[in-house]
């Protein structure tokens, strides 16, 4: 599903150059609920971006169902996202000015079928207990009502990998193991989890756990088929 | 969700930012099209008070003996009363000279004194403009005199004068000028033609020289070569003082317009610049998700430059509104002589929707570009 082969990722610090990530190979399976773990500035960020076709490594590259993500050109790279790909984010990221609803449905991608989004929409913002908040813009949500809405964002295209970059940064535990929760229930409907955290919150919900240290993978964990 | 769409509720929601940049795009239409207003009516005033200043061009028979035409103020050569629309009728004549008005100016014995007869014919203006006669317009028949004659003969408006063997009814006496006007009877060139026993005959053309001319470029020059070429049998006199007054007037209204529009320009287009880049850089996060959701660059610079057109379409209806209010409301107190003709022109509002939509894109150009040059990993750790 997801495969890195040595990917490197460097910045120009002030004085030096410094390696965000260095030399990282693993696959991750369709279906697998993956948590990358790491101190702060341990890298997981950049591979999570670098996963999603939006950090473009220094060098390897990045396979995502059969696809190498940098060798497509960039209109092919943000189709990739817009149909394959769902973030969710630490600070949730919400267009400000867009309604709860509105911010759903602008994770669809172009061109998706008005009936079938309009329906899974609802469905979501049900599901996720959202449907009273639906014409409600962004600054007047709680912290867990903003993520779940970003949650939202990231499912309703159905995509075939959530990546999501501390998901439970800004939430209390009860909020946090909700997303942790409709994360998990998506991986049982097939689809695929990569979660970078640097706390446990995450540990009862995933199969394999990888570890990054100053940009190299120390760990890459076993799969399990249930989780851990 | 559309990109216009996108547009009109990020305006709603960062009021404060729309509504500076279009006062920012309602200002410069406004101050640009009170210009061009004022402009307008300021070069229509120069003109008037300049042609109320009368000829400052004498064209005369090459011939003419300069020591008698200063001595007595006419030429003693004569040339066919054709030539005036001889003249008029040679290509772009009217680029150099206006208002050729035919006359025959002579000496007219009157009792015991002299006086300077001057008849004067229809003037031919330069095609499209206003047929308005710079000097007199006299029917046959009748006399305006010159202050200084009416009062040595003692006549008045409605009098009759007696000139050799005819009549003449004295329809206006002029204002005292303290000019040579003063001691001139005015006629129609056929009865000046009549009396002066040169029938057919004009021993001068009046004119008037173009506002184009500049004084850097040696008017009279120009204006010699253009008539060596139309009319070789002629020179042309230039009356300077008043000349280089017309052309300083004309100089001063460009050079306010020719100051005022780029400052203008430049005010609006950094204001707008500058809050353009404050918009990409508040909107950074916002960016960066765009991006996350596969949008690509064509799709964030429409959100940006998409904004600065509808601004700018905005900004062209509001600010042509308020400048044409304000010109016309205090346009009147400017320029007094024109005031009635300073109207509105609606000519200007469709320049402003095709202009200020452009210029307030190209000026929010650069932050476009960032917002879709920015590294989308770094727009997404900003909040």
């Amino acid at each position: 599903m997801i495969t890195c082969e040595q990917l490197s990722r460097r910045f120009r610090g002030p004085d030096r150059e410094i390696a965000a990530l260095d030399n990282v190979s693993f696959s991750i399976e369709r279906g697998e609920f993956a948590v990358i773990k790491g101190a702060s500035g341990s890298g997981k960020s950049t591979l999570l971006l670098a996963l999603g076709g939006m950090q473009r490594p220094t060098q390897g590259r990045v396979v995502l169902d059969g696809q190498e993500v940098y060798a497509l050109a960039p209109d092919a790279r943000n189709r990739l996202r817009a149909q394959s790909i769902g973030f969710v984010f630490q600070l949730f990221h919400l267009v400000p000015y867009l309604n709860v609803r509105e911010n759903v449905v602008a994770g669809l991608p172009d061109g998706a079928h008005r009936a079938d989004a309009q329906r899974r929409t609802d469905a979501l913002l049900e599901s996720l207990g959202l449907s009273a908040r639906a014409r409600h813009l962004p600054g007047t949500l709680s912290a867990g009502e903003r993520q779940r809405t970003a949650l939202a964002r990231a499912l309703v295209k159905q995509p075939a990998v959530i990546l999501a970059d501390e998901p439970t940064g800004n939430l209390d535990p009860a909020n946090a193991a909700e997303v942790f929760q409709h994360l998990d229930a998506f991986r049982r409907n097939g689809g695929t989890v990569v979660v970078v955290t640097h706390g446990d919150d995450a540990a009862r919900f995933a199969q394999r756990t990888l570890r990054l240290d100053a940009g190299r993978l120390i760990d890459s964990g076993t799969p399990t088929s249930t989780p851990s | 969700m559309n990109t216009l769409r996108l547009i009109l509720r990020e305006l709603r929601h960062h009021r404060l930012n729309a509504l500076l940049s279009l006062a920012g795009l309602t200002g410069a239409v406004a101050l640009l099209v009170i210009i061009q207003m004022t402009t307008t009516a300021a070069a229509r005033e120069t003109r008037r008070v300049m042609r109320d200043l009368g000829f400052n061009l004498r064209i005369i028979p090459k011939a003419t003996d300069m020591d008698h035409f200063w001595a007595h103020g006419f030429s003693d050569q004569t040339m066919p009363a054709d030539t005036v629309t001889r003249l008029a009728a040679q290509q772009g004549i009217f680029v150099t000279f206006n208002h050729l008005t035919p006359a025959l100016e002579g000496r007219l014995a009157l009792g015991d004194r002299e006086f300077l007869l001057t008849g004067v014919g229809d003037s031919v203006v330069g095609p499209g403009e206003a047929k308005q006669p710079m000097g007199f317009k006299i029917a046959r028949g009748h006399v305006y005199l010159g202050s200084t004659v009416a009062q040595h003969l003692k006549a008045k408006r409605g009098s009759t004068l007696p000139l050799k063997t005819r009549d003449f009814n004295v329809e206006r006496v002029l204002a005292e000028s303290g000019t040579e006007e003063d001691v001139r009877i005015f006629t129609s060139l056929a009865d000046a033609q009549e009396l002066l026993g040169h029938p057919g005959r004009i021993n001068e053309i009046k004119a008037i020289d173009c506002l184009c001319l500049t004084a850097d470029k040696d008017p009279l020059a120009q204006l010699r070569a253009a008539l060596e070429k139309a009319l070789p049998e002629a020179k042309v006199l230039q009356l300077r003082t008043m000349a280089d007054a017309r052309a300083r007037q004309r100089q001063m209204t460009e050079r306010y317009a020719r100051f005022a529009v780029p400052v203008v320009l430049i005010v609006a287009a950094v204001w707008l610049g500058l809050l353009a880049w404050l918009n990409v850089r508040d909107r950074q996060a916002e960016v960066g998700l765009w991006r996350a959701l596969g949008h690509g660059s064509t799709r964030i610079a429409g959100l940006f430059l998409g904004k600065a057109l509808l601004l700018g379409i905005a900004g062209a209806l509001v600010g042509y509104a308020i400048g044409t209010t304000v010109a016309l409301r205090y346009g009147a107190e400017l320029f007094q002589v024109t005031a009635k003709s300073l109207a509105a022109e609606p000519s200007l509002l469709l320049w402003a929707l095709v202009l200020a939509p452009g210029f307030s894109a190209v000026a929010s150009l650069l932050p476009a570009l960032q917002a879709v040059t920015q590294d989308p990993a770094e727009s997404l750790r900003a909040d």
